[in-house]
């Protein structure tokens, strides 16, 4: 179980900023992605301006394996436009 | 006693209120430094002939928070004269003309910490998970900064 975090355009795509999500212990970026797209379709129009941030490290979505500890933050990371 | 008062210092600060370009220049003075830095980032009325209203930021905060200390970490190895860093980001509401960030740095002499000025905000667009979006008259977008590796540009 892990905590997703949504912002930005993914929050507004979602509907929500925060939700807890169960997901297998090892899996892959792009495999959680899809995973999440399941539950929340809308958000598959961004799918290529994403990236992951999984305990606080970006990671692009594709092929890395992940091995999630309950209650890890994953957070889907829109284009970001800080300063 | 005088030098344990001057430790180099990282002021990082995410904060919906106004920013003030004297409370930040004034965290990293130093009687040890001839020269302050300084970046003050704004907003723009306008945006492709659009008229901007306001903008409004939101950020994964303790997430960017990290972000921000891991700039300040790199500008210390790359510039080990610099003295004190300050970066105060504003979140929520941003009306046209404040300021959406200030960065200050201390160093003895000028040419670091202009340095470490422009690394600092360059690196920020790059890497802190902080979005902005403008709001227009009869719109809205959320920009991406063209430092972002994952965003689409000109693909």
């Amino acid at each position: 179980q892990v905590s997703v975090l949504y912002f930005a355009r993914s929050a507004e795509l979602a509907g929500l900023r925060c939700e807890t999500l169960s997901v297998p212990r090892e899996i892959t970026s792009l495999q959680l992605w899809e995973e999440i797209v399941k539950v929340h379709p809308r958000l598959a129009v961004i799918r290529d301006q994403v990236v992951f941030a999984v305990r606080q490290e970006y990671v692009l979505l594709g092929d890395q394996l992940l091995v999630l500890q309950p209650g890890d933050e994953v957070a889907i990371i829109p284009p970001i436009s800080g300063g | 006693m005088e030098e344990s008062e001057d430790v180099p210092k990282d002021f990082i600060k995410l904060k919906s209120e106004k920013l003030s370009v004297d409370e930040v220049s004034e965290l990293v003075v130093s009687p040890y430094c001839g020269a302050v830095s300084l970046f003050i980032g704004t907003t723009r009325n306008n945006f492709e002939g659009k008229k901007v209203i306001h903008l409004e930021y939101e950020a994964y905060t303790s997430m960017a928070e990290t972000e921000i200390k891991k700039i300040c970490r790199d500008v210390r190895q790359k510039w080990p004269s610099v003295k004190h860093i300050a970066l105060h980001h504003r979140l929520g509401v941003v009306p046209i003309t404040e300021a959406s960030v200030i960065i200050a740095v201390s160093s003895p002499h000028r040419a670091e910490s202009l340095e470490a000025v422009t690394y600092c905000i360059n690196t920020l667009k790059a890497s802190v998970p902080i979005w902005k979006k403008e709001i227009y008259e009869d719109e809205y977008s959320w920009k991406e900064n063209k430092e972002c590796f994952w965003a689409n540009s000109e693909k």
